[in-house]
């Protein structure tokens, strides 16, 4: 779903230190991925994150699960994992 | 695909199911969220604006940077609240572009000027305070998966801007003279505002279904207690009075002026003289808005238009 200014969703993912598992932390709407790097940085600044990424939310493809943001990413040919 | 009934999902709740997508709620359960982001994410949206004019009262470079800290929070807080509304199917667009201006969820409170430095960190004080124990309480007992994880990030922040108040209050209060009498001025018309802000009596309160689904977990006025709690000593210890206080034998916080009543918001009195009122009047007069409200919804959205128009 995109909103006036044509943006899109992204998922963003971040780790808080060295050793620490990469933890989904929220989304954010932007435009395109440079965008989508500094509303992410920017919007989740309440820790000092070791590693930060961003992934738009059509690229997640479910493995298992057929509900949720990211179900209309199942492949079409997909049966189950 | 779960279909269950209101019933059968509501006692899947009482068990410790979460949600985690729109997919699994009945009607009655979408219903109930959405209401309760919209007034969260209308919330965070209208203290940016409030925050943000208050601002500009701001006594040095480091509090200005402080303020503006707090107010790049909300609107983070905003944000991920409108984030999570158009994932249940309604759009952020609408709700932030397309609605009128008394539309809008939040409360009076944030309708209402905060004129000086002394009211933008009692603000801090009191009304950060109401959002975290609102929302302190959804984080704890929500059973929406996704709005859950939203709020570590808006617990944690929400505290920092009661810190920031708190800290604020104390400087202004030791100071005494006019720091302190000012700061007392804001008590009176701030306290009965939250007060306020947290709504209708229990014996009052129709049903929402917010409780039964498992969107909350405190009362209306189990929430008011939890606020008076931690504020009215927080004001008792610096010598400011508060028109609360607590009763050893009910074993809870009373307040010692008509409730709900009157408030006049260009005198920014509240109007004890004249006694209770009814909430239907309340209801009526955060219906008609306060003065703030066009301003503070047109310095969010007002260059949306050009900016839109030269992209398209
Ligand atoms: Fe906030
Ligand atoms: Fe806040």
């Amino acid at each position: 779903m995109s909103t006036g200014l044509g943006e899109g969703v992204y998922e963003v993912f971040a780790r808080k230190r060295r050793g620490e598992p990469l933890r989904h932390i929220g989304y954010i709407d932007a435009p395109g991925d440079e965008l989508a790097r500094v509303y992410a940085w920017k919007t989740y600044d309440e820790e000092s994150w070791f590693e930060m990424c961003v992934v738009p939310r059509g690229a997640v493809i479910p493995v298992n699960r057929v509900e949720g943001p990211w179900a209309k990413n199942v492949p079409e040919e997909a049966d189950g994992p | 695909m779960a279909s269950y009934t209101e019933d059968e999902l509501k006692k899947k709740i009482r068990g410790g199911y979460i949600l985690e997508s729109p997919e699994e709620m009945t009607p009655g359960y979408r219903r109930a969220l959405i209401v309760q982001l919209t007034v969260q994410a209308d919330t965070e949206l209208m203290s940016a604006p409030a925050y943000w004019f208050a601002a500009r009262h701001a006594p040095s470079t480091n509090t200005q940077v402080s303020a503006h800290a707090i107010i790049q929070d909300e609107l983070a807080h905003a944000n991920i609240a409108y984030r999570l509304l158009e994932d249940l199917g309604v759009s952020k667009e609408h709700l932030v572009y397309g609605r009128e201006p008394h539309e809008f969820k939040h409360p009076y409170g944030f309708d209402q000027p905060l004129d000086n430095w002394a009211e933008l960190v009692v603000a801090n004080g009191f009304f950060d305070r109401a959002g975290i124990c609102l929302l302190g309480d959804v984080h704890r007992n929500t059973s929406y998966g996704p709005l859950k994880r939203a709020l570590v990030k808006v617990d944690m922040e929400e505290t920092f801007h009661l810190r920031h108040g708190e800290v604020w209050m104390r400087r202004l209060a030791r100071a005494g003279g006019a720091a302190t009498e000012l700061l007392q001025r804001c008590v009176d018309w701030m306290f009965p505002m939250t007060i306020e802000w947290f709504g209708l009596p229990d014996d009052l309160k129709h049903h929402s279904g917010q409780l039964d689904y498992k969107l909350k977990g405190l009362t209306n006025d189990e929430l008011r207690q939890v606020w008076m709690s931690s504020t009215v000593p927080l004001c008792e210890g610096l010598g400011l009075s508060v028109p609360a206080h607590y009763d050893e034998e009910a074993d809870e916080y009373v307040l010692e002026y008509p409730f709900p009543c009157e408030y006049d918001p260009d005198a920014k009195r509240w109007l004890f003289d004249d006694g209770e009122i009814t909430w239907q009047a309340v209801f009526e007069r955060w219906k008609g808005r306060g003065p703030m409200n066009e301003i503070y919804v047109d310095s969010v959205r007002r260059s949306r238009g050009s900016v839109a128009s030269w992209l398209n």
